[in-house]
């Protein structure tokens, strides 16, 4: 009955995650394509919360699941998982809060890490994995995004300059449609199957599905079904600041920014090389904007990314931390897990509510 | 210096490096092209020069033809993810 609840409730919190995964990432697929009003605020939304359900189903390859590689797997209890969700979750709201695009891999790496160096010391984390497979490609994702959406939209502006400047436009808000799809196909299959996996690695822990196997079907539907509605929602702030913070864009660059954000997460996807989508994005938009003149990015504003950027890890890692010592004082049932996810559901409502109270959200309205 | 060369797969960086560079450089300016080709076929048309304007026309779909197979190739991809 314990070990049922316990898991009942990771799968509930991976879900959440899941939720709060799409609607953080949101603006990585659509912003680019809302500032530059290739699409209406909702049908971009929905048509990338659409793409994220398919995109959910493209690939089921969930045999690398939650931090392999970076902590030792076989020390991961459900407790761990729970500890490392709930870090990621409160990141993921907190970088919201503020219009950050950070990135929700990291922040559920970071959780996990923190947690199972609380549980069971150093030894849980494999230092060589958390340079090769995050820091190193922290710094290659946005870097090498700048440099290709500062070149593409160069040789852009060199074909089409002459050109009457509304066919162009027209031109490339088309093509942003398409650009943005795959983008939020790409998004749909990378990050559902972070999900995917740690549900099916709870279901492992709990002795319901064989290590190695294909995740069951509702967990599939249901990790598509979370991510999808966490996109369509909107994670209004974060678009606001992807479209229109970091640089005035045009739709030229919109198109460059997005076709480079493609082919850089396509390619490492390709070679198995894990990249997130916030960092390539991010970098994309920074490099069309500096390639047409160093003053259009707000230099101030990518400072506050960055910062986000380095603090995600370490600070989803304190509070994925703080979560399993706070569950353990409940002993290692199901009952710290349950006051710990109560607790942080009445601290979510409070702070929304206060939100509310002081006036309405960044909305579809104003997103663009 | 050692660490950091057995730690990271530096042969797949220099893959996505390099596919990066030429997929998301050659697409965007392949649909430029594309872009370039649809108005001048329109100019050409309008000015009475059917036969520039159809030469035109036929870059026209060869260059979106092309970034279409290249976003089908993306597609192919992500169902083939290790």
């Amino acid at each position: 009955m314990d070990s049922d609840l316990i898991l009942i409730i990771v799968v509930a919190t991976a879900l959440a995650f899941d939720f709060t995964n799409g609607f953080h990432d949101t603006a990585n697929v659509v912003a680019t394509s809302i500032s530059t009003r290739a699409m209406a605020p909702r049908i971009a939304v929905g048509y990338a919360a659409a793409l994220n359900f398919v995109g959910a189903f493209l690939s089921l390859a969930v045999a690398a699941t939650i931090a392999s590689g970076i902590v030792e797997s076989d020390l991961i209890n459900e407790q761990i998982v729970f500890g490392g969700l709930v870090g990621a979750i409160g990141w993921n709201l907190l970088t919201w809060y503020f219009g950050l695009p950070s990135s929700s891999s990291h922040a559920l790496i970071g959780g996990v890490v923190g947690s199972a160096f609380v549980a069971k010391g150093p030894d849980a984390v494999i230092g060589d994995g958390l340079i090769g497979k995050v820091a190193v490609p922290a710094l290659v994702a946005p870097l090498l995004a700048f440099v290709v959406a500062g070149l593409a939209i160069t040789v852009v502006y060199r074909i089409v300059g002459g050109l009457r400047p509304g066919s162009v436009t027209r031109g490339f808000k088309a093509g942003q449609i398409f650009s943005g799809g795959l983008l939020a196909l790409a998004h749909g299959t990378n990050d559902a199957q972070k999900t995917m996996g740690i549900i099916a690695l709870a279901l492992v822990a709990n002795g319901q599905l064989d290590a190695g196997s294909d995740p069951p079907t509702w967990v599939v539907v249901s990790a598509a079904t979370a991510i999808a509605l966490g996109t369509y929602v909107g994670g209004w702030r974060i678009i606001k600041t992807m479209g229109s913070r970091i640089i005035k864009m045009d739709s030229a660059q919109g198109f460059a920014a997005q076709g480079s954000g493609a082919a850089v997460i396509l390619a490492a996807s390709h070679v198995g090389f894990p990249l997130s989508t916030t960092h390539t994005i991010s970098g994309g938009v920074m490099g069309a904007g500096a390639a047409k003149r160093l003053s259009a990015v707000r230099w101030g504003v990518a400072g506050n990314i960055i910062v986000a950027w380095v603090l995600t890890i370490p600070a989803a890692a304190l509070i994925g931390g703080a979560t399993y010592g706070i569950t353990r004082i409940f002993g290692t049932g199901a009952v710290g897990p349950l006051v710990v996810s109560i607790a942080a559901v009445a601290v979510i409502a409070t702070v929304f509510a206060r939100r509310v109270q002081r006036g309405p959200v960044i909305t579809a309205a104003e997103g663009g | 210096m050692t660490v950091f060369a057995e730690v990271v797969d530096w042969g797949a960086v220099l893959d996505v490096i390099w596919v990066s560079l030429l997929a998301g450089v050659g697409v965007t300016a392949i649909f430029s092209i594309g872009i370039l080709a649809a108005s001048r076929t329109g100019d050409l048309r309008r000015s009475g020069q059917a036969g520039t304007a159809t030469a035109y026309a036929v870059l026209t779909l060869l260059a979106f033809a092309a970034v279409a197979a290249a976003m089908a190739f993306g597609i192919v991809v992500m169902t083939q993810k290790d």
